[in-house]
């Protein structure tokens, strides 16, 4: 039997040769096809029809007349355009530093190797992340509604005055980054966990023999040594908050007095109004805009040593 | 990290932020259990239990059609997902084949495209095709995600080559490798990729909402954001109350299921977000 199998294997491997040179060649082409299928149909065809139609003025019905850049240079002096790009800013201002401190300092907490009922902490900080935002943002509307909502409840319990938590233009942003924030700092929480867990114990351990106190352990040993995390986390929140949509669509349509349209609700509100040419610009310009963004994020918290 | 027993402070700093974590949700599903009027009267109460404002919400609003149409999208686009990108991070990671480079690189580009640049001109695609109102067009843009493949190639490419060949050598075809030693090595990866995908398409609502407008289609997602219309409109002159019991009953029952995928299965999930944070 063994003498059969030993002379029978290089037969069929001359035999499949031929064959299987073929397959091999075709195969991986095969596999990888349907992404590009998909990609063509639905992200280059767009693509280039959106290049196109940002150069038009177009309804969505008719015939579309060319404007050359008119609709960037539109945008670019309009005052609306900046005003939501500002008001993404802001919610930016308000989301990512804050997310950034109380994520490392959640993941500080979590790592260490002691703690009791770690799990049961990751599942609590986590469960927001997993909730549909838009169930969410429809909570918000009545937790936070002036009359009848809860934290008013609160405030008038210990004798504080209503607060127009979304019908202000001071409260509207902080109200709706609250929302972000409490969906999101679980998912910050644990992605510098893993950071910091990728640190060896010995590491601390030397430090610590050395003398380093422990605030001087947190600066010189962790905070570098999680600067990739959190390099990955404020890229992903930058593209995040200028893209956000869903948050102010759902909880203030934008308002009050425009101080929620973020650049993403802007450029919905293109759509709506079926100004389609004015749409395509816009979109090519906040994709430049996070390009730059992401870009310089991942600059400025590039590690040292890998600085170029 | 620092090897201290953590103290009372610690646990302390611990329970405040899982609290302030979970109280919305437990507040959302607490009084979404209790007399309509209460919520406005007295929202810190938790008392008499009530399923009022269930039956008031199945009766205004379609969100039986909501599930059922979020099942169908996510049962044919994630069976997609599930199928397709192990399939091509397969051919990224274990085949060298002319142009592998160039076409790994577009895959990777197409990481950085923001959803929104595409939403105009796809709505528009869809009305040509007359696909506004479809299935297709809720399902096909974005079912074979670079992301997905991306991960799945990092996956792939962990599992020793003389495994592959010794699959190739007992006679099974190309794809008879990946079907019977590729995707039973990397059963964890895929129900992370599993886990991870349900929730992005069960969550989706940007594209949703801009291709389907019409009641038949509507995903879940999109009934959440219309309800308090339809709650209006099926009765004149509701109260705040009303709206916002039915608004909190239908948001926690939106929530259910995610939440218990999570719990069941959050070492995958954990896993899932983990893997994304790989490529920054």
């Amino acid at each position: 039997m063994p003498a059969l199998t030993t002379m029978a294997r290089p037969g069929r491997a001359t035999a499949a040769r031929p064959g299987q040179r073929r397959r091999i060649r075709l195969s991986p082409y095969l596999f990888i096809a349907p992404f590009f299928l998909v990609f063509a149909a639905f992200g280059i065809y767009p693509l280039v029809f959106a290049l196109q139609l940002s150069f038009t003025r177009w309804h969505g019905a008719g015939a579309a007349t060319w404007v050359g850049l008119g609709n960037y240079a539109y945008l670019l002096t309009s005052q609306e355009f900046w005003a939501s790009l500002g008001n993404s800013a802001v919610m930016w201002l308000l989301i990512v530093p804050v997310q950034i401190v109380a994520g490392l300092a959640g993941a500080v907490l979590l790592a260490n190797a002691r703690l009791r009922l770690r799990g049961l902490f990751r599942v609590a900080f986590l469960a927001p992340f997993v909730t549909p935002l838009v169930a969410m943002a429809q909570v918000w509307i009545v937790v936070f509604d002036q009359d009848y909502g809860l934290v008013n409840h609160l405030l008038n319990l210990v004798g504080l005055p209503d607060v127009g938590w979304l019908t202000s233009t001071a409260w509207s942003k902080p109200t709706l980054a609250l929302l972000f924030l409490w969906k999101t700092t679980g998912f910050a929480i644990i992605i510098l966990l893993a950071g910091l867990q990728a640190v060896p114990a010995s590491v601390y351990e030397a430090a610590a023999i050395d003398g380093a106190s422990r605030r001087r352990q947190f600066w010189s040993l962790t905070v570098p040594l999680v600067r990739r995390s959190m390099a990955f986390l404020v890229v992903v929140q930058t593209l995040a908050v200028f893209q956000m949509f869903a948050e102010p669509f759902v909880v203030t349509e934008g308002g009050p007095y425009g101080s929620t349209t973020t650049a993403g609700l802007y450029l919905y509100d293109h759509i709506a109004a079926s100004d389609l040419g004015t749409g395509a610009a816009n979109s090519f310009l906040l994709v430049l805009l996070v390009f730059g963004l992401s870009l310089g994020a991942v600059r400025l918290l590039r590690p040292k040593d890998e600085v170029s | 990290m620092n090897q201290t027993r953590p103290g009372p402070v610690q646990y302390a700093l611990l329970v405040v932020l899982a609290a302030a974590f979970l109280y919305p949700i437990w507040w959302a599903v607490s009084s979404s259990l209790k007399p309509a009027a209460e919520i406005i009267t007295d929202p810190l109460s938790v008392g008499s239990l009530t399923l009022d404002n269930y039956r008031a919400m199945f009766a205004d609003v379609p969100i039986g059609t909501g599930f059922a149409n979020t099942a169908l999208v996510l049962a044919v686009k994630g069976a997609m997902t599930m199928f397709f990108c192990p399939l091509a991070g397969y051919a990224f990671a274990k085949y060298a084949f002319p142009g592998k480079n160039v076409l790994f690189g577009v895959v990777l580009l197409t990481l950085m495209l923001p959803t929104l640049v595409l939403i105009i001109p796809l709505l528009l695609e869809m009305s040509t095709l007359g696909w506004v109102n479809t299935y297709q067009a809720l399902i096909l843009p974005g079912s074979v995600d670079a992301f997905s493949i991306f991960w799945m190639r990092q996956t792939i490419a962990a599992i020793p080559d003389e495994l592959i060949d010794a699959g190739r050598v007992d006679g099974a075809s190309e794809f008879g490798v990946f079907a019977r030693v590729v995707l039973p090595v990397i059963r964890p990866g895929l129900a992370a990729l599993a886990v991870l995908t349900t929730m992005n398409i069960y969550n989706d609502f940007v594209w949703p909402v801009v291709a389907v407008n019409d009641t038949a289609h509507q995903t879940l997602q999109v009934v959440l954001s219309t309800l308090a219309q339809n709650v209006t409109g099926n009765r004149i002159g509701a109260d705040f109350a009303t709206v916002w019991g039915e608004l909190l009953a239908a948001g926690s029952i939106a929530m259910l299921p995610l939440l218990v995928i999570f719990v069941l299965l959050q070492r995958h999930f954990i896993n899932g977000i983990l893997a994304g944070s790989v490529k920054g």
